[in-house]
């Protein structure tokens, strides 16, 4: 044939496109004809087309080096991810359903803490969680909302099953470039978009500005937003002004506010001007000198009274923490039994937590099968892949795990599903995760779609971009 | 508009045009150092130096006053504020933190410049100094050419013209007072060749000279100090610029400008209005002060400014308007 799928295997992997080699499972039949049509001249002529676009909007890194100044593309591979309408279903289901649980959870620990009594969670698990926060006991954050934005991740294992790796609910990164795929697989392929029924996540901006005007304090009838970023040098700045251009609000630097009589004001050159809603993309201990971390230069002094006293907004609330808390992750499930009576839709990835002695006494044992993930830590950080690592590594993660097993959980090693990625001049399977975006505000809101990660080293499971990972553009269909 | 990023937009401004201006002042003192040989080195070079006022910091640094001193210590001394590397590169910052807010081309740009400048090698510009100083000019003109064809021509918009205009209006006052009190003190007559040449370079350093010519045939003193500071049309007058510093500020508060909203409107105003009604003789009777005085006011304005539009306040809404706010601390000894 001569196609860029010649010699294409499944490595006996869930393979998201093929059901067994030459074999595209139905939803994919129809990108897979046009994908076979192409000429490699073709398809390189495309990613030059899309690459130029990427370059164009300035959805670059700025590398700051001996060049300074160079901005390189965020790789973006063109083979979408599609998604059938019924599986889209069941996902927004289980997602939707997950995160009301979660929401009620952060509720009950910051109030009656129902869940610990009952012995649902160890008390000290939660109260002893770095992400706890003793200064929200008995705030109520506006509309009884805690995660307004959540970005949980998704894998497959190899029957396809879908698993919940973890929920991000402190402030998840990434969804600017769900936006910028789209634009740019539009670019490439304009006629695969027709009569795909592809559904549109371009909304997700006034999604997003909506969910945060829905959460103003009370009595406020036209609540100003802003979206406070660390700054310039920040690695996701590029996101920050994205998010806060596409929703028209002010992209604000701590700096640039300040609190007077509990209420936040921006420094305009029209004078100060209040502010209502605040989506910060800062972290907890930074918000606020006076509160947290006195040192913190990103933050501003006395915000976090003025949020105590209900007259400004957070998004997400402080103290999110806790629920992401990898050793807290496991009990998701039984939140969800006792918050909702309900059956959780979405299951989790099978985990050991060090802090319970058989477990530990497993994952010890195991160290050559399982990943060691730090339950704090996220983006690829404090993290052993136990069938990749050497006898050292493992042998000093075994350490670590004995003198502080709180901090530790395991989870078996996953054959993640794979995808279609072009490498080295045709299509490879490579290892694939997804992250959808919920957000919750006056009732919940998921766009279809999501970010789909892909790990673009040849056998690699590790899909974040610091570490060779890229993304592609995901597709659910209407129907 | 948030004031952090009012306020790097005018300094991002401020700064590319003090490259430019203290470009175009090196080339044309190059070209008038070689029609008059006769002239010591230090004569021909220690203008320059008076003009960015540096002159404590130069003899730290370098032994005399000759070409290729002072061309270094203006082009990239590290120590020099504002040298021409410092000030795009302090320009270069400001445009960084507020990427969002400018056009992708401005950025680059500005970036562009950088490069250009900071890769430069001086033992080269020395012994050629057109070609690079050429580019510096021709890069900031570029900058406001993509400036005005690819921003909006909103509030921030005019905190940039702003920021140019009011860093023109003052080296402009500065040339003048500089070059003039060394022509007056050369003893240089109007009429002798040597002087006439030494006016051309004045205008020249203004980009005036053909502008001054279209207008007026003869080459005299007081003619050229008029059209320098209150010329209506040439756009590197102190008049002309004040004008559209106070322009630009009227459109940012909404208020005509005969009716100032704030301290730098109330300064700016009166400065101009100075100007309007200015009789030329007064002002030669002594240049050197009433420039000294102009540049002053000048400066009055950037402070003011900034205390009106880029400083944090603590009034809370519904007090009294913040300058007044500023006055009643300021009288409060």
């Amino acid at each position: 044939m001569g196609d860029l799928f010649d010699g294409y295997t499944t490595g006996g992997f869930f393979d998201e496109m093929f059901e067994e080699p030459g074999q595209p499972r139905p939803h994919y039949r129809r990108l897979f004809e046009r994908l076979s049509e192409l000429s490699r001249d073709d398809y390189d002529q495309r990613i030059g087309a899309a690459d130029i676009s990427f370059l164009y909007q300035g959805i670059t890194f700025t590398v700051y080096s001996a060049h300074e100044g160079i901005e390189r593309i965020f790789p973006f591979d063109l083979v979408p991810r599609i998604i059938p309408h019924a599986e889209w279903q069941m996902l927004d289901r289980g997602l939707r359903q997950r995160v009301t649980a979660l929401n009620m959870f952060l509720q009950d620990v910051y109030h009656e803490q129902r869940i610990l009594h009952e012995g649902i969670i160890p008390a000290e698990l939660v109260l002893g969680a770095q992400g706890f926060c003793d200064l929200m006991v008995g705030v109520d954050p506006p509309s009884g909302v805690y995660i307004h934005i959540v970005g949980s991740d998704l894998v497959r294992d190899e029957r396809g099953r879908y698993l919940v790796l973890e929920d991000n609910g402190r402030s998840p990164s990434g969804v600017s470039y769900v936006l910028e795929n789209r634009a740019a697989m539009k670019r490439a392929f304009p006629r695969l978009f027709e009569r795909s029924g592809v559904l549109p996540v371009e909304h997700y901006p006034q999604a997003l500005l909506e969910t945060l005007r829905a959460v103003a304090p009370r009595g406020v009838d036209s609540p100003t937003v802003a979206l406070l970023t660390p700054g310039v040098f920040n690695s996701a700045y590029f996101e920050h002004s994205f998010l806060a251009r596409q929703m028209g609000v002010e992209l604000v630097e701590g700096r640039d506010l300040v609190a007077y009589e509990n209420r936040i004001y921006m420094r305009t050159t029209h004078g100060l001007q209040p502010v209502d809603v605040i989506y910060r993309r800062i972290d907890d201990a930074f918000l606020d000198p006076l509160a947290f971390r006195s040192e913190s230069m990103l933050g501003c002094a006395g915000l976090f009274n003025a949020y105590r006293a209900g007259r400004v907004t957070l998004a997400n609330a402080v103290g999110t923490g806790v629920a992401d808390d990898k050793a807290i992750y496991p009990f998701v499930p039984a939140m969800i039994r006792f918050y909702l009576s309900e059956e959780p839709i979405l299951d989790n990835v099978p985990t050991y937590r060090a802090d319970d002695p058989s477990a530990r006494a497993y994952i010890l044992e195991n160290l050559d099968k399982l990943v060691v993930k730090a339950v704090n830590e996220s983006g690829g950080y404090g993290m052993l892949v136990g069938p990749h690592a050497t006898v050292a590594e493992r042998a000093s993660f075994a350490e670590k795990i004995r003198a502080q097993p709180r901090n530790f959980i395991a989870q078996p090693t996953l054959a993640l599903s794979r995808h279609p990625t072009f490498a080295d001049g045709r299509f490879e399977g490579r290892h694939i995760d997804f992250r959808p975006y919920i957000l919750s505000g006056r009732g919940i809101t998921i766009v279809p779609g999501g970010l789909t990660r892909v790990a673009l080293r040849r056998g690699s499971l590790v899909v974040n971009s610091s570490q060779g990972g890229g993304s592609k553009d995901t597709w659910v269909l209407d129907e | 508009m948030l004031s952090r990023v009012a306020e790097s937009l005018f300094w991002m401004s401020r700064y590319l045009e003090r490259a430019e201006d203290v470009a175009r002042i090196i080339a044309v003192n190059f070209q008038a150092s070689l029609d008059a040989p006769g002239v010591s080195q230090e004569l021909a070079w220690e203008p320059l130096i008076a003009i960015t006022g540096d002159r404590v910091m130069f003899a730290g640094a370098y032994e005399r006053y000759d070409a290729a001193s002072v061309m270094a210590f203006l082009t990239r001394h590290p120590d020099n504020p504002n040298a021409i590397l410092s000030c795009v590169g302090r320009a270069r910052e400001n445009a960084r933190a507020v990427r969002e807010q400018i056009s992708r081309e401005m950025w680059e740009q500005i970036n562009r410049l950088y490069h250009i400048i900071s890769g430069a090698d001086m033992a080269a510009i020395t012994l050629n100094p057109y070609e690079f100083f050429d580019e510096i000019r021709n890069g900031s003109h570029l900058f406001q050419g993509v400036t005005d064809a690819t921003m909006a021509h909103g509030e921030g918009w005019e905190f940039i013209q702003a920021g140019k205009f009011l860093e023109r209006a003052d080296k402009t006052a500065r040339i003048l007072d500089v070059k003039y009190s060394a022509l007056a003190t050369n003893g240089g007559g109007e009429g002798k060749p040597l002087a006439s040449l030494q006016w051309i370079a004045l205008l020249k350093s203004c980009s005036a000279f053909e502008p001054y010519r279209r207008s007026h045939s003869q080459l005299q003193a007081w003619r050229v100090v008029d059209f320098l500071l209150l010329d209506r049309t040439f756009p590197r007058s102190v008049a002309f610029c004040l004008e559209q510093t106070r322009n630009s500020l009227s459109r940012i508060s909404g208020s005509p400008p005969e009716r100032p909203s704030n301290a730098a409107e109330r300064l700016l105003g009166r400065l101009c209005a100075e100007l309007t009604y200015l009789d030329i003789r007064e002002a030669l009777a002594d240049l050197h002060v009433y420039l000294d005085d102009m540049e002053r006011k000048i400066n009055g304005v950037g402070e003011a400014i900034v205390q009106s539009y880029f400083v944090a306040t603590l009034v809370p809404p519904g007090s009294p308007p913040r300058d007044r706010f500023y006055e009643a601390q300021q009288q409060q000894q």
